[in-house]
């Protein structure tokens, strides 16, 4: 049992957490009506689906391999996974199925391609689908969400030695807390990076911090308390 | 989607069926009940699945509270919050228990010391709120946000522990990792507690929105989580009468069972007798 590295894990994990709900192309209720970029649902549940397949495929990892960057990886994979189809699957519906173009409702021209936006939107609205820029920030987010989630696994179950269950759904817990509270942050919608809300992320950033270091020291008072050792 | 902006009006009077405590009172008396009954791990479980339902109504009560002012996320974010820390403090609170039995050997009282990593939850859920509504940091400009998000984090905890208590007998730390934590039962009751929290102000939020009405979807919901947890029950149990046993068990899928039957017609019947008159909202605001 390392307090230390228990502190770490868990603080990574819970400001990983936040960062990643901010690259996230989240549209809500207004995105369901094509009326707004991002993937029509909240943040809560694209980012607890990303972290759960995140978890799942860095749990697998964890039954044979030790190395904390391997199963970190592996989560990051998982999640990628999960956010990848998430967002084709939605761009498919909203372009085959409303026929809208997807296109970013913040910025004129797309920072990464090039492409113009603005002639594309609808007036009125707020942008439609997700725009490449999105899909890439999207990626990146889940990328650094399932990483996060996958390190606390890990040193909830190496360090902390919990059961594996309970690394699982504690790891989870302590992540959909810090996501929660970054969603707060972005009121709800974001687009991703190229979003005017994304320069609010260092106040999730510490407050993230500061929860993720009780919910910490709450896991190192179960270790101690619990008597668990490896 | 929430209600979003503009002045909320306060607790109208409330016409056909009421519950008596108003918001400030079942907080106290919800909390206090559900905690003499966690003190009891040897009770049977109908009475724990008592103190089960008031934690997960007052929880509900909280939800409702904070996200009738907007949350910008939906509501079911803070329902989940509340028993991602529920996870979390039931954790602390079972850990407490050992370290306590370990001492002092196997007391009656020993399982108040659960009641430990309640208030620990309740730390952290007040420094959330305080971290959430702060102008400098956040700022979610809700009233009372603090309040509610520390009342979550004790409900979610005690939510949690009540199930472990019921389905494993027990707080100790090792029975109830045995018996609910490491047979994946856990998810079912973090899933299942969240909805009883937040999927009744979700389902029935709007213009006219009543709190009895709100809160009787939240013990429906409840009931449903006492049959599963009763079939859990009856399903491990290692004795056929008393705690973890078959009987018990029996009596609890009943027990739920009745309370989802009762508390379903009547809210069907609320729903129809209250649809008579629509509350108009005015017309959508179009954008400059």
């Amino acid at each position: 049992m390392d307090p230390i590295l228990i502190l770490v894990c868990v603080i990574l994990g819970g400001v990983l957490a936040s960062l990643g709900v901010h690259l996230l192309p989240v549209g809500g209720a207004p995105a369901a009506m094509g009326t707004a970029t991002g993937v029509a649902t909240g943040t809560v549940m694209l980012m607890f689906g990303a972290a759960m397949c995140g978890l799942f495929t860095a749990s697998s990892v964890a039954t044979f391999s030790d190395n904390i960057l391997l199963v970190s990886l592996s989560g990051s994979v998982g999640s990628w996974l999960m956010m990848g189809v998430t967002m084709l699957v939605a761009n498919v519906i909203y372009v085959f199925g409303t026929g809208i173009v997807p296109v970013s409702g913040r910025v004129d021209v797309d920072p990464i391609t090039k492409e113009p936006q603005k002639a594309y939107k609808t007036p009125q609205c707020d942008g439609h689908g997700v725009p490449n820029v999105s899909y890439i920030s999207g990626m990146v987010g889940a990328l650094l969400g399932g990483f996060g989630g996958a390190i606390m696994y890990f040193g909830l179950l190496n360090y902390a030695h919990f059961e594996e269950t309970m690394a699982g759904i504690a790891a989870m817990g302590i992540f959909v807390a810090n996501a929660i509270i970054a969603a707060y942050n972005i009121g709800g919608t974001i687009e991703g990076f190229q979003d005017p809300k994304f320069k609010r992320l260092p106040k999730a950033l510490v407050s993230c911090g500061v929860i993720s270091l009780l919910c910490g020291v709450l896991v190192v008072l179960v270790v101690n308390l619990g008597g668990l050792t490896g | 989607m929430t209600v979003g902006g503009g002045p909320v009006v306060e607790e109208e009077k409330a016409e056909g069926f009421t519950i008596p405590p108003d918001v400030k009172q079942l907080g106290i008396i919800a909390g206090v009940i559900s905690a003499v009954i966690l003190i009891f791990p040897g009770l049977p479980a109908v009475i724990k699945a008592v103190g089960l339902i008031l934690a997960l109504v007052w929880g509900m009560d909280s939800v409702r509270k904070t996200s009738k002012y907007g949350l910008g996320t939906g509501v079911p974010s803070i329902g989940v919050l509340a028993m991602g820390y529920g996870i979390v403090g039931a954790l602390v609170g079972i850990a407490l228990v050992s370290k306590v039995v370990s001492k002092v050997g196997d007391s009656v009282l020993a399982p108040a010391a659960a009641l430990g990593g309640v208030l620990l939850m309740g730390v952290v859920g007040l420094v959330s709120g305080v971290l959430s509504n702060h102008e400098k940091i956040i700022g979610m400009k809700i009233p009372k946000l603090e309040q509610g998000m520390t009342e979550l984090g004790m409900a979610g905890t005690l939510a949690m522990l009540l199930q472990f208590s019921i389905v494993a007998g027990s707080l100790e730390f090792g029975v109830v990792l045995d018996k609910a934590i490491s047979n994946g039962l856990i998810a079912v009751m973090f899933i299942l507690s969240c909805m009883a929290m937040f999927h009744p102000y979700n389902a029935c939020l709007g213009p006219d929105e009543r709190r009895p009405r709100t809160m009787i979807v939240s013990v429906e919901v409840s009931g449903l989580l006492c049959v599963i947890l009763g079939i859990v029950v009856a399903a491990v149990a290692t004795t056929t009468w008393g705690v973890s046993g078959v009987v018990d068990g029996v009596l609890l899928v009943i027990f739920g069972a009745v309370v989802w039957l009762v508390c379903f017609v009547k809210f069907v019947r609320m729903c129809f007798e209250e649809a008579y008159s629509t509350v108009g909202t005015g017309m959508i605001k179009t954008i400059e």
